[in-house]
């Protein structure tokens, strides 16, 4: 059953009461921890996610141990936030853009229910299980940008709703990190905005770490170089696929057409590095682990 | 005055021994009649018959004819009655010498020549099983016939031709046969030479002919599946006897072999559009017919645009990929048809075509994709051994030197290696009654795979890792066990292991 607290209420959170049309009442799920607000992070972005954007998310957030990441539980980069943070044994909170009961979307009821039980947080302003309205989305936005002291948007198109959570952030003298992408794809023109606009570029987790203040002795903060993995390789291919992967992620016809090797070496040699952990694979292409 | 003609009828692949027995009474009004029930092609032979006796300046007896097609419960079609019951009719007028081990088969023109009819081939089979030594059939489908040997098949061209035959006066002579496995050169439209990049997927489709595994394609428009699949005829191995017997029995029930050829000698490729019904699929009719998936056996069933075939053609497919054969049930009996095929099935990642693929963006909502992908049922999807990605090859990339110089393979390297690789297949099963590695069952494999420590470890690594299913763990050993016949190895080893897994499915 969903609990409520109120703006008047001290464990309402202290960055959200300031901001210009706070909720009223708060609907939540979960353990109301207050030490959870202390240092919270909105990391958005789009909900056709490339794989970039997986990569980007899926590095970065476990880099960010002790921050609470704060996003819109909706499939893409949210979703993959939630997920990333939980794997990494952090915890999240995720705004709902409906009413509390209500899970949406429906098919992520896993990532739901794992988010409470790793002691996160479901937020939304709307009691029971009201499904969501077009206009309920830039209202749950402007929650998401007004819990954090900085948001993170990853890949947003032109169009994205992720630019209004921006844009909310911006309103509310709140940080704004953009993750710069390939020039080319839609995902990025949103964040080339941006950009432009001001927001800070992330190009390590240290970008962020600094900006909590948060030193590598108060953390078990990974290094700089953590984005790239140094796997001691052996065997001359082995090597080889290495550099290339970690240069960039490319799929196995791509490999094979590199290296000007027979198809069956490359592909068995993949495999076998898949099975020791040293590379991963996702669709179709391979990336370093 | 009563004769009785042998004849045959074929349901499905088989043939039971048909008696056309033609009494012709001298008493009451003139008349014919056929009974056994016949259908309407066999009733309109009453007109066939006599106008093709006349026009041959052969008596027709004004007399009261009656025709029974036995054993007469059976429903028989076809127009292949013509002969025997003119034989019948003539023998009532002339002395006609007809012998006990004959058997008379094929279809009267007006004219009275014969035309070329659908299943003599299973004609000449029941004929050798029987013991009728003498076929006379349709010059046209003598050929067909006289691929069996130990039949003395007589091509007819006329009806005067067989009457002369019967009397004694200038015989026919047997037909020779002509092998015709030694005498065509075939050259393919599409040659895997023509095939830039899409290295997966090319190795993917020599493994599938080595070794008879389905294979699913996944690709934007335009990548060039539709060109890989066809290209795929060029790579299969020669059919052996014993498969070329079996398709052959097919194309001839449905008379799908051409006049003057003989037995089939090339692996059928089959490529039924996506509106295709589910009767042209497995097989139907009253007497039922083969169907895409039958005239696909020994062959290869190309499923373009997969997910958009209706969704019980789909799920008919289940039993055949993993029997190989389909069974159709009539009030009157069951048909079973042989079906063992490589699926290659072709579809795009999405409904828009462009998920994933660089440069164009995907236009399809999250939950059009989850249709589109839902349409494909796990238990199809789990008797796919190979999956493959097809990409748009960069236009600027195909036209540096990097791949110009160097041509990709061409079908004719792949198809030796295929080749080797299956007569290791067929050797090893030769007493398995099977061909392939695609067809290995369970005990099969426990009996004939032998598989090095290392292979298997990796195996049950990938099990545990990816998660995979019990029948996964068995689809993985029989591809393994292709790529070491394609290196010409017997035993597994860790890289045609590590080979194998690269195939699974990436979703």
């Amino acid at each position: 059953m969903a609990e409520s607290i109120n703006i008047d209420d001290p464990g309402y959170p202290e960055k959200l009461r300031k901001i210009k049309d706070p909720p009223q009442e708060l609907f939540y799920k979960g353990d109301l921890d207050p030490k959870l607000f202390d240092n919270c992070l909105s990391i958005v972005g789009s909900r056709k996610v490339s794989m970039y954007g997986r990569e980007v998310v899926g590095k970065l957030v476990p880099s960010l141990a002790g921050i609470t990441i704060v996003s819109g539980f909706m499939y893409g980069v949210d979703s993959l936030a939630h997920l990333a943070c939980i794997k990494s044994g952090g915890r999240t909170i995720a705004v709902m853009p409906c009413g509390i009961d209500y899970i949406y979307p429906e098919d992520q009821k896993d990532l739901y229910y794992s988010i409470l039980e790793c002691g996160g947080l479901v937020l939304s302003e709307y009691d029971g299980d009201q499904k969501p309205q077009i206009w309920m989305y830039p209202r749950r936005n402007r929650i998401v940008a007004g819990l954090s002291q900085a948001t993170l948007v990853v890949e947003a198109g032109i169009n994205s709703g992720s630019l209004i959570t921006a844009s909310s952030a911006k309103a509310y003298g709140r940080k704004l990190f953009a993750v710069p992408g390939n020039i080319f794809s839609e995902n990025t023109q949103g964040i080339y905005q941006l950009i432009e606009e001001g927001a800070s570029m992330v190009t390590s987790p240290f970008d962020i770490l600094d900006f909590y203040q948060f030193s590598s002795s108060d953390l078990s903060v990974p290094q700089r170089s953590s984005l790239f993995s140094s796997i001691e390789a052996n065997g001359t291919l082995r090597e080889a696929l290495l550099k290339i992967l970690a240069r960039e992620s490319l799929t196995l016809d791509e490999l094979v057409r590199e290296l000007d090797m027979s198809f069956d070496r490359v592909s068995a040699e993949l495999t076998l590095m898949s099975l020791d952990g040293c590379i991963f694979q996702q669709e179709d292409r391979y990336y370093v682990a | 005055m009563l004769l009785k003609i042998s004849s045959a009828a074929n349901f499905g692949v088989t043939s039971i021994g048909v008696t056309v027995e033609v009494n012709i009474a001298s008493r009451g009004m003139p008349y014919f009649d056929i009974v056994g029930l016949p259908n309407k092609s066999i009733d309109e032979s009453k007109l066939r018959v006599k106008n093709a006796l006349i026009n041959s300046e052969l008596k027709f007896p004004e007399k009261r004819i009656t025709v029974n097609l036995a054993p007469a419960d059976i429903p028989k079609e076809g127009s292949f009655y013509d002969l025997p019951i003119a034989v019948g009719i003539m023998c009532g007028e002339a002395e006609l010498n007809v012998p006990g081990d004959a058997l008379f088969f094929g279809e009267l023109s007006l004219d009275g020549t014969l035309r070329h009819t659908k299943g003599v081939f299973l004609l000449a089979l029941f004929a050798k099983e029987n013991g009728f030594n003498q076929l006379f059939v349709p010059a046209d489908n003598a050929q067909e016939a006289a691929s069996i040997s130990g039949v003395k098949v007589y091509p007819v061209e006329k009806l005067t031709q067989l009457v002369n035959h019967l009397r004694g006066s200038n015989l026919i002579n047997p037909c020779i046969y002509i092998n015709s496995r030694v005498k065509k050169q075939i050259t393919y439209e599409y040659d895997m030479g023509q095939v830039f990049g899409q290295e997966k997927t090319k190795r993917a489709l020599e493994i599938s002919a080595a070794g008879g595994h389905n294979l699913l394609m996944s690709g934007p428009p335009g990548a060039g599946k539709t060109m890989l699949a066809k290209s795929f005829c060029s790579i299969l191995p020669e059919l052996t006897d014993k498969e070329s017997l079996e398709v052959t029995q097919i194309y001839s029930s449905i008379g799908r072999i051409d006049p003057g050829n003989s037995i089939i000698t090339q692996r059928p490729f089959r490529s039924p559009h996506h509106t295709i019904s589910y009767a042209g699929m497995v097989g139907g009719g009253s007497i039922p017919h083969p169907g895409e998936i039958s005239l696909s056996h020994r062959g290869v069933l190309f499923m373009d645009e997969f997910p958009e075939f209706s969704r019980g053609v789909l799920e008919a497919l289940r039993q055949p990929l993993e029997d190989g054969n389909i069974t159709i049930s009539r009030s009157y009996g069951s048909y079973t048809f042989p079906s063992r095929f490589i699926l290659i099935a072709a579809c795009n990642p999405c409904p828009c075509g462009y998920l994933g693929s660089v440069g164009k963006s995907c236009s399809c909502s999250r939950n059009q994709i989850a249709m589109y992908r839902k349409k494909l049922s796990g238990p199809i999807l789990d008797r796919i051994d190979l999956f493959s990605d097809v990409y748009n090859v960069d236009v600027g990339e195909l036209s540096t030197n990097r791949i110009r110089d160097k041509a990709p393979v061409g079908s004719d390297v792949i198809k030796e290696n295929v080749q080797v690789a299956r007569e290791r297949q067929v050797y090893r099963f030769r007493d398995c009654g099977i061909y392939s590695n695609a067809e290995m069952k369970n005990s099969h494999i426990r009996q004939s795979c032998k598989i090095e420590d290392g292979a298997e470890r990796l195996l049950q690594k990938a099990v545990v890792l990816h998660s995979l299913s019990a029948r996964s763990y068995f689809k993985l050993i029989r591809i393994a066990q292709t790529i070491s016949d394609l290196s010409g190895v017997d035993k597994i080893g860790i890289n045609h292991m590590a080979e194998a897994i690269q195939f699974r499915s990436s979703h």
